[in-house]
């Protein structure tokens, strides 16, 4: 050793930061030294989320400091980040579809609002992507590019944005969107950007990507580093990162499943290639697959097709709104299920507000039946943080996703579809929402279940569908590597 | 909690009145009136005697309708700001009727009928060019609205003119088939106790039916509204009609009524509806206060003019600010 | 009366109906891109004609009309801006409530005009054609009358719709805007201040409104009329649609409406023309940019976020 020990390349020290109260970061510290791959893992709601935003200047920590290369990272400004030579790849894509590559770049790394010189910066785009051993149009349209694609624009953006002095470049959930192929070609992109001195802070909760790729982690639990240094093994690393919070597993079912509910054949159209398949009384039937492989057509076609989805003893036009058969768990629960400014007494009825006992033949509303029909559901789903008059967009997510399941689940319907039905939500949320879909199974619901997660589709599913580009087959086991790979489009083993 | 929630908006539109009311005083005050006469002109104007409560009455009635119309559409998401177009036509619609046909006591309400049917048939024209050629309501409703002021310039002057004068004015009605003042000395009539029975009525509609539940939750959430069910785009077609009608009714009543007869001169009381619904957030017994107030500015702007010299048009001044008040405390939020 | 002195008149009044419009235009152009639909541009207008006419008629000097005409409608831009944009208000209310503004506070300011006997403008104040001053050039065929037998406004809105132009396809400046009104979320996650540019583009549309507003009262007539604006405005709004949110489709769109307007204004003084009233004439315009619209239909979305508040909750 000759000279003095150089600083770390990044230091994070005492970083808190809180909303409404609530700490999202409490007293954060590690260290990351140049040229590295460094893991920084969490569940959800961890605080990995904050954290970026705090290195990359979006969000002001309200105590402790972040320094690169030993000096202090003024907090609050994406500029003096950018400045300061740290990087970001957001995990939904910061890139205007409509326009070009060369364009999105001047417009994520460019500077003031003069003319800029096309020619020059699709040079540098090349340049850039040469050195990644990528290939990249600078004049194609975004909205014509995959996903892998888009996601390398983000990162030859936010290299540029750096003007190739880019010391930290930090990639949140990088591989969320990604096919197992992009996956493999990123790899050695991050490696080759980390052996010419750049660190890459790698976001992720993928264990075997981090695996992979990261010698070092740092992994947080409910906002504090509760491990900082070598990489531990993977079951070491789940407990830390899950704690001591047991795993929902085992919520199989016991009997054998009863006359068919739903019955999808030769399903085509919008992405879709001849889908057949069928969900009986008393199973659980998952289909998993990376967002983006036809969940989305399948799901309307479930919910509207008459032709080629049938669902017997019900009538296609009865599939919406008819929830003493079908109850529905949206995507998205604020855009799709929930009226957030109404009150939860209204979202509870709605569905059935113009049936008996809620309204009259005439369609009158007979609102003292709303109120102690919620207070009734409120209570019996254990939904917290506010009462009948409480409007939904007050209550914390896990609380809303209980009021939609009370809503579409509390008359037990002979179909249950649910998608995705534990997005953003805590591990002990997400838990009870499983275990609500296989009461629903064992009191005798045929349930599809459509869901992004893997370990917790694999914890109640009796039945494991693949959708990969648009289209499925039965996994032929529940052996969690077979189906991964048909996940990621291999064929069948 | 239920009286923080419930209360306190509520009583923004009347802050909000009267900060406007208070920033039109204040800056009468600093080019030398007195603020205390300029408000005790307004108060004798409006409440001087009966008469001049009727008078108040009758002024707010229009004012009800318009309202009432644009927010049973608003309510459901549909932006119609084409009431003013949809009055008008109304107006003109019923004028043509009651110039038609024999005068008898049906006449006014065939008139009504009439006007209605016209406003809705101007609010489908710009829905329909919304749903099918794509042209987006607002542009497709705020273009008629000068279209329909035009047209009703044109019939004015042509088959409906008056002529004994070369003045661009239709003919009268007759006196028979007006619609009969229940006040003597105003131009108070039915029409104003039916505007609060229908208000009354769109607040009953939409509290206690599963119809103003649907649009509600439409107006607030249109996807969770197709996806639990509901008819979307039947509910706001409606919407679009109910809207129109009324503002069509609220026309035909003015001519039947009040004016007997058209002259191209410009109009607003489909503008101003809009302003009603949104200082009565939307809520139909709201609307009530909010109509008065605006008739109340009205008729004080005119009183205002004549006895100290004030432009009326301040009037219009203190609508827009009571407004843009009402929407800068945060009320009708824009959708994503 | 020669076909070609004909078509001269008709193209020459076509080129000064569609200046205001193309310079409001232009101005909203820049809002909508950058995702604001403003409604009030209407009374923007309005507000700029009277202030031009008004300072016009006090001072005498219409370039001091002409500045209170942007001063005033960037004013009332402000009331809308913090309405629609701080308060993020629906964007179309708080359009409605400011035309509401100027319908009122023009009309209450134009009888304190009229109290004062100012209701003219000095005789020689208001602004006149053949803006280069060289009367020859307004001679020249063809450019003559459609370029130099026009008022300055004209040359200046041709020269704003070539910056316009210019800042679209070859400035950041020009990406930033369409970012925003395409998708905010990009622009903000790289550290664009979304609402700091719609800011700055209302502000940009209301001055551009002002000024066509001081070219309706100070140029083209050199009177004020309350509520002389009479729909202008929103034909802006059509017009920008028309032309799909590009500064060559919105020139096109001015053109062909200023056309529809000057021949509306030729039919009239037909000899036959008296047995169909006037205002059937007058609404020509309108059902023609209706039916110009419903024609070119669907197939242009325009600026994705056009019209929603940012941040969206």
């Amino acid at each position: 050793m000759n000279g003095p020990v150089p600083p770390p390349r990044i230091a994070v020290a005492g970083v808190s930061k809180s909303y409404a109260g609530i700490p999202a970061l409490d007293g954060v510290d590690f260290q990351v030294p140049a040229g590295v791959v460094h893991g920084i893992l969490g569940e959800n709601g961890a605080g990995k989320s904050t954290l970026m935003k705090i290195l990359y200047g979006l969000v002001r920590p309200e105590s402790g400091y972040v320094r690169v290369d030993g000096v202090d990272l003024p907090g609050g400004s994406p500029a003096a980040a950018a400045r300061a030579g740290i990087g970001m790849v957001h995990q939904h894509f910061a890139l205007v579809d409509d326009l070009t590559v060369v364009d999105n770049c001047i417009l994520g790394a460019g500077r003031g609002l003069g003319l800029v010189d096309r020619a020059a910066w699709a040079a540098r785009i090349r340049q850039f992507a040469g050195r990644l051993q990528w290939t990249i149009d600078p004049q194609a349209r975004i909205a014509d590019l995959g996903v892998g694609q888009r996601q390398r624009v983000e990162i030859v953006k936010a290299l540029l944005a750096g003007g190739g002095q880019t010391r930290v470049l930090i990639l949140d959930e990088p591989t969320a969107v990604l096919t197992p192929q992009e996956v493999d070609e990123l790899i050695p992109a991050l490696e080759a950007l980390a052996a010419g001195g750049t660190t890459v802070l790698f976001i992720s909760h993928k264990l075997h990507e981090v695996e992979r790729l990261c010698p070092t982690v740092t992994i947080l639990r409910r906002g504090r580093v509760v491990y900082d240094g070598p990489r531990p093994e993977r079951d070491a690393m789940t407990r830390l990162m899950v704690g001591e919070v047991p795993p929902v597993l085992g919520l199989h079912a016991t009997a054998s499943p009863g006359e068919s509910r739903l019955e999808v054949r030769n399903l085509e159209g919008g992405g879709l290639h001849d889908l057949s398949f069928t969900v009986r009384a008393g199973e659980v039937v998952a289909v998993a697959g990376v967002d983006g492989n036809g969940q989305e057509p399948l799901i309307r076609a479930i919910l509207r097709d008459a032709r080629a989805v049938t669902t017997p003893g019900l009538a296609p036009e009865d599939r919406l709104g008819g929830i003493r058969r079908l109850g529905l768990i949206p995507d998205d629960r604020q855009h799709e299920a929930l009226v957030l400014p109404l009150s939860l007494r209204d979202n509870l009825v709605l569905k059935e507000h113009r049936r008996f006992p809620f309204a009259t033949s005439w369609g009158w509303l007979r609102l003292g039946r709303w109120r102690a029909h919620a207070v009734d559901l409120l209570t019996r789903y254990g939904v917290r943080g506010g009462g009948p008059d409480t409007p939904a967009q007050d209550l914390s997510g896990g609380n809303q996703q209980k009021v939609v399941i009370a809503r579409e689940l509390h008359r037990n319907p002979g179909l249950i579809i649910a998608v995705n039905p534990t997005r953003g939500l805590d591990l002990a949320a997400s838990a009870d929402v499983l275990r609500a879909l296989a009461a629903a199974r064992d009191a005798g619901a045929a349930v599809l279940l459509i869901h992004h997660d893997l370990e917790e589709l694999l914890a109640v599913a009796d039945r494991v569908l693949v959708l990969f580009g648009g289209r499925i087959r039965e996994a032929p086991s529940r052996e969690r590597s077979a189906i991964a790979g048909l996940m990621l489009g291999s064929p069948t083993p | 909690m239920i009286a923080a929630r419930t209360v306190w908006p509520a009583l923004i539109p009347f802050a909000a009145a009267v900060a406007a009311l208070g920033l039109i005083l204040a800056g009468l005050t600093l080019v030398g009136y007195a603020p205390g006469e300029v408000l005790a002109t307004a108060w004798r104007g409006l409440a001087g005697s009966p008469l001049r409560l009727g008078i108040w009455a009758q002024e707010a009635t229009p004012l009800l309708l318009t309202g009432l119309a644009a927010g049973l559409a608003f309510r459901c998401g549909v932006l119609n700001v084409g009431t003013e177009g949809q009055y008008l036509m109304g107006a003109v619609t019923a004028l043509a009727v009651l110039l038609a046909l024999p005068p008898s006591v049906l006449s006014p309400w065939l008139a009504a009928l009439a006007g209605a049917g016209a406003g809705a048939l101007w609010c489908a024209l710009a829905y329909g060019l919304d749903r099918w050629r794509g042209v987006p309501l607002v542009l497709s409703a705020i273009l008629l609205n000068v279209v329909a002021a035009r047209v009703l310039g044109a019939l004015v002057e042509g088959p409906l003119h008056d002529p004994t004068t070369a003045a661009p004015q239709s003919a009268l009605v007759p006196e028979a088939a007006r619609l009969g003042a229940l006040l003597p000395g105003t131009a108070l009539t039915l029409a104003a106790p039916l505007a609060v029975a229908l208000a009354v009525a769109s607040w009953l509609v939409q509290r206690q039916t599963a119809l103003g539940f649907e649009f509600t939750v439409i107006g607030l959430n249109p996807v969770a509204g197709d996806l639990a069910g509901i008819p979307v785009e039947s509910r706001r077609r409606l919407a679009a009609l109910g809207s129109g009608a009324l503002a069509g009714l609220a026309g035909a009543f003015q001519v039947a009524g009040v004016t007997w007869f058209l002259s191209g001169d410009a109009q607003s009381y489909g503008y101003a509806g809009i302003a009603v619904a949104l200082l009565g957030r939307l809520h139909p017994l709201g609307m009530i206060p909010a109509a008065l107030f605006f008739a109340g500015l009205d008729i004080s702007g005119r009183q205002w003019e004549r006895r100290l010299g004030i432009p009326h048009d301040l009037g219009d001044v203190a609508k827009g600010a009571a407004v843009a008040l009402v929407l800068a405390a945060g009320f009708f939020r824009g959708r994503r | 009366m020669s076909a070609g002195i004909l078509v001269d008149a008709l193209l020459t009044g076509a080129v000064a109906a569609a200046t205001p419009l193309l310079v409001a235009g232009l101005g909203e152009l820049a809002a909508e891109r950058a995702g604001v639909l403003n409604i009030g541009i209407e009374g923007l207008m309005l507000a700029g004609c009277f202030a031009a006419f008004a300072v016009t008629a006090a001072t005498g000097n219409p370039w001091l009309g002409l500045g209170a005409a942007v001063l005033a409608a960037m004013a009332l831009g402000g009331v809308f801006a913090v309405v629609s944009l701080t308060c993020r208000a629906d964007q179309i209310v708080a359009g409605m409530a400011v035309n509401l503004l100027a319908v009122g506070g023009t009309g209450a300011a134009w009888r304190i005009l009229q109290d004062r006997g100012l209701t003219d403008l000095p005789a020689g104040s208001g602004f006149t054609r053949g803006w280069t001053g060289i009367p020859a050039l307004g001679e020249l065929p063809v450019v003559g009358p459609l370029l130099f037998d026009q008022y300055g406004m004209t040359a200046f809105a041709l020269v704003l719709a070539g910056v316009l132009a210019l800042v679209r396809r070859r400035t950041r400046l020009g990406l930033v805007l369409h970012g925003v009104g395409q998708d905010p979320h990009a622009l903000a996650a790289s550290g664009v201040r979304v609402l700091g540019v719609r800011w700055g583009a209302v502000l940009f549309a209301a001055a551009c409104a002002g000024l066509a507003g001081a070219y309706l009262s100070t140029m083209r007539t050199h009177a004020f009329v309350p509520l002389m604006t009479g729909g202008t405005g929103f034909v802006v709004l059509a017009l920008v649609m028309f032309g799909r949110w590009s500064v060559g489709g919105l020139v096109v769109g001015c053109l062909l409406f200023g056309l529809a307007e000057s021949a509306q204004q030729g039919l009239q003084s037909l000899p036959g023309a008296r047995v169909v009233p006037h205002q059937l004439f007058q609404a020509l315009p309108y059902l023609v940019a209706l039916i110009a619209l419903a024609l070119a239909g669907r197939s242009a979305p325009g600026p994705a976020a056009l019209g929603r508040p940012w941040p969206e909750r």
